[in-house]
């Protein structure tokens, strides 16, 4: 489970301060699937930093498992994200250069794998997103949504309980973005794993469990699978400045 | 992650940036070949002066001198106390500086001692010209005095065997003389050699030369002032073949040390040289060394082992290497900076991917592990690749140079492995510093700013 307390976080020193996020608070429970969703600059980026660990919390706690990661020297939050979550950006993130294979063996080599393990782990993820036939063609060589895949594969060859995807299908085509969807969820339904993801693609966001609106810094709504599926009118939120949804 | 993860992944970034790598491996190989060709030379010229020391001089000759200054390098500042033993003979020096020779009764203390054989004096001879039988030519050419305790080869005639001198009214011709006497060795043996010495003249005072005039007139007084000469008259026992490792290239007529005496005794007759000696050579009858501290103890002399000698030679090879060596530290340090800037480019164009490889987890200090470690292998290929030419260019100079240089089959590039071992090391540790700020910066790269930038 993840759960944000009062997070707060806040750009700049003196007169030149900006609250990118603002008293904060959120339960993810575990295998959930998550959108964040907001206008650009709302600060939905700036949460998914933050409860990755890639960024501190001005102010808060940001408690996975039951552990307050804020609290969590570099070192220790570096081997946590290694060992528990991963990432999917809109940007692929691929190293051209390299095979599919080597990309997605960075991850295991991060968190120290033994060598044995790792090509059965590769060949799995591989085989996950349909690319068990290019594992020796080098990345730059693929598609768009070839390379998603790939950054998925990456992304799930460690079994991570929580998976961050950024935009994940914003630089791709309809038709690819849904094959990505597809295995994003299935990924999440099947291991378990919580799916956060961070969009504007409302298509998208309406197939997660629970949706995160956030406004100015600050959550505007949450909004459950249950409510958004009885709607009959365009969605309406809640204002929930300190909310907590249970699903 | 993994030390042999780091290292691997290093590997496969460089291979990617290939043009890049191979640049800058060859920066840093120009300083490795440098290096390499500085110390197989250093190498080869130390084996070499060594050979040559082990085929000229014997490891028991002593070089004892009177006159310390002789065998320094420090030349004083040219004022010194008189002495009646000063010699001011700048042909005997060498040096054009008055020294204190060595007198007769030196000589004999010497030959009087347990520790020493075969004391004898070095003579300064000079010719005034010579005349080879069946050449009517008159010859100006170098004198000196066969060494017994050295082996020297023939390619005429015959030699006594090691240790004994040749007789007195015999005399050692150098092959290089042939052609220009237009004669075989063959035909040259036996055949006589006239050398006519000059004697130096001591300025007669003016009772010498009134007493001259009484007794003869003018006649009587020129030749008082006239310089003397006389003839010595050898026979050419055999023609010394050219050495293949010789110190001193000029080849010289050699007599026996009898002989030398009597020319350097008739030369400096009534000069201020009479009877006086830059120093002996002798054989230590033990332990070179032992030999050389009492001397030095007990008379004051100064003396040289064989193996100054070569200490000597050695300082001069490593003076050289030392310069050499010296450009090519120039070279790597210009290099260091072609690795630190290919970094640095190399930090920024991944900007992105170092922020992926944070968001994953990977440590800071790994991050600047794997930079550090890139770094590291352009120093290894370049130091793979300029030891690589230079052991190339040895393979194919050596048989050049060794055939030029006429060093008898002697390598003047010697490659040592220990020491090519060494120097790649050292290029390694060198380009892991130089990737050290580079690799600082990229660890230091804030992840989410990283992940940015497209």
């Amino acid at each position: 489970m993840i759960e944000l307390k009062a997070v707060s976080k806040v750009y700049g020193k003196k007169k030149n301060t900006f609250s990118a996020l603002r008293d904060v608070s959120v339960i993810i429970p575990d295998g959930a699937s998550v959108a964040v969703v907001g206008k650009s600059g709302s600060g939905k980026s700036t949460m998914m930093h933050i409860m990755s660990g890639l960024d501190h919390a001005t102010s808060g706690q940001v408690v996975i498992d039951g552990d307050d990661i804020v609290t969590f020297k570099p070192r220790k939050v570096d081997k946590f994200r290694s060992e528990t979550m991963s990432f999917i950006f809109q940007s692929f993130f691929v190293q051209g250069n390299e095979s599919c294979y080597n990309n997605v063996s960075l991850p295991l080599e991060i968190a120290r794998v033994p060598l044995r393990r790792r090509k059965a782990m590769i060949e799995r993820a591989l085989a996950a997103v349909g690319l068990e036939e290019k594992k020796r063609s080098r990345a730059r060589d693929l598609s768009g949504g070839q390379k998603q895949r790939l950054a998925i594969a990456r992304a799930i060859v460690n079994d991570p309980k929580i998976l961050f995807a950024d935009e994940p299908t914003g630089n791709l085509d309809s038709v690819t973005g849904e094959a990505i969807e597809k295995l994003l969820f299935e990924y999440n339904k099947k291991q378990g794993a919580t799916l956060i993801v961070v969009t504007h693609d409302e298509d998208l966001a309406n197939k997660c469990d629970m949706q995160v609106h956030i406004k100015d810094g600050q959550i505007a709504s949450i909004n459950t699978r249950q409510e958004i599926t009885n709607q009959t009118q365009p969605l309406t939120t809640r204002p929930l400045s300190r909310g907590k949804v249970m699903l | 992650m993994r030390a042999i993860d780091v290292m691997r992944r290093a590997a496969r970034n460089l291979r990617q940036a290939k043009g890049r790598t191979i640049l800058t491996s060859l920066a840093i190989g120009v300083g490795a070949f440098t290096l390499t060709l500085s110390l197989a030379a250093g190498e080869g010229a130390r084996e070499y002066a060594d050979n040559l020391l082990k085929n000229n001089i014997d490891p028991q000759a002593l070089f004892i001198v009177k006159d310390k200054s002789v065998t320094s390098t420090d030349a004083g500042n040219g004022i010194r106390e008189y002495s009646d033993d000063l010699s001011s003979t700048s042909a005997a020096s060498g040096r054009g500086v008055a020294i204190q020779t060595m007198t007769n009764d030196d000589i004999v203390k010497l030959r009087s001692r347990n520790d020493l054989s075969q004391v004898i004096p070095i003579y300064s001879l000079t010719a005034k010209y010579v005349v080879f039988a069946g050449n009517s030519k008159k010859y100006y050419t170098p004198l000196t005095y066969y060494d017994a305790t050295t082996v020297s080869d023939v390619v005429a005639g015959s030699l006594p065997s090691l240790g004994n001198q040749i007789n007195d009214n015999e005399i050692l011709v150098p092959e290089q003389y042939l052609e220009t006497l237009s004669l075989s060795a063959q035909d040259l043996v036996g055949k006589t050699v006239t050398i006519t010495v000059s004697q130096s003249v001591a300025t007669p005072s003016q009772d010498e030369i009134q007493q001259a005039f009484l007794n003869g007139g003018n006649t009587a007084v020129e030749e008082l002032v006239k310089p003397k000469t006389k003839d010595f008259t050898y026979t050419v026992r055999a023609i010394l073949k050219k050495p293949t490792l010789a110190i001193a290239s000029n080849p010289r007529l050699h007599v026996s040390t009898n002989a030398a005496a009597e020319l350097y005794s008739y030369s400096t007759k009534g000069s201020s040289n009479e009877d006086k000696f830059i120093g002996v050579t002798a054989l230590a009858k033990g332990d070179p060394t032992k030999a050389k501290d009492d001397i030095q103890n007990s008379l004051g002399y100064s003396v040289q082992t064989a193996k100054d000698a070569q200490g000597l030679l050695f300082t001069f090879v490593n003076i050289l290497q030392g310069i050499v060596a010296g450009f090519a530290g120039l070279a790597l340090i210009a290099s260091v900076f072609g690795i630190i800037n290919t970094q640095y480019i190399s930090v920024l164009e991944r900007t992105s991917q170092i922020g992926l490889m944070k968001a994953l987890g990977m440590r800071r200090r790994d991050i600047a592990k794997l930079f550090r470690y890139e770094a590291g292998w352009i120093g290894f290929l370049g130091g793979l690749v300029g030891v690589g030419l230079a052991l190339l260019l040895g393979f194919l100079a050596n048989p050049w140079i060794t055939k030029t240089l006429d060093l008898s089959g002697q390598s003047l590039l010697v490659f040592v492995w220990w020491q090519i071992l060494v120097l790649i090391v050292s290029l390694v540790i060198v380009a892991i510093i130089a990737g050290w700020f580079p690799a600082r910066k990229a660890a230091r790269l804030d992840p989410i700013e990283a992940l940015r930038t497209e």
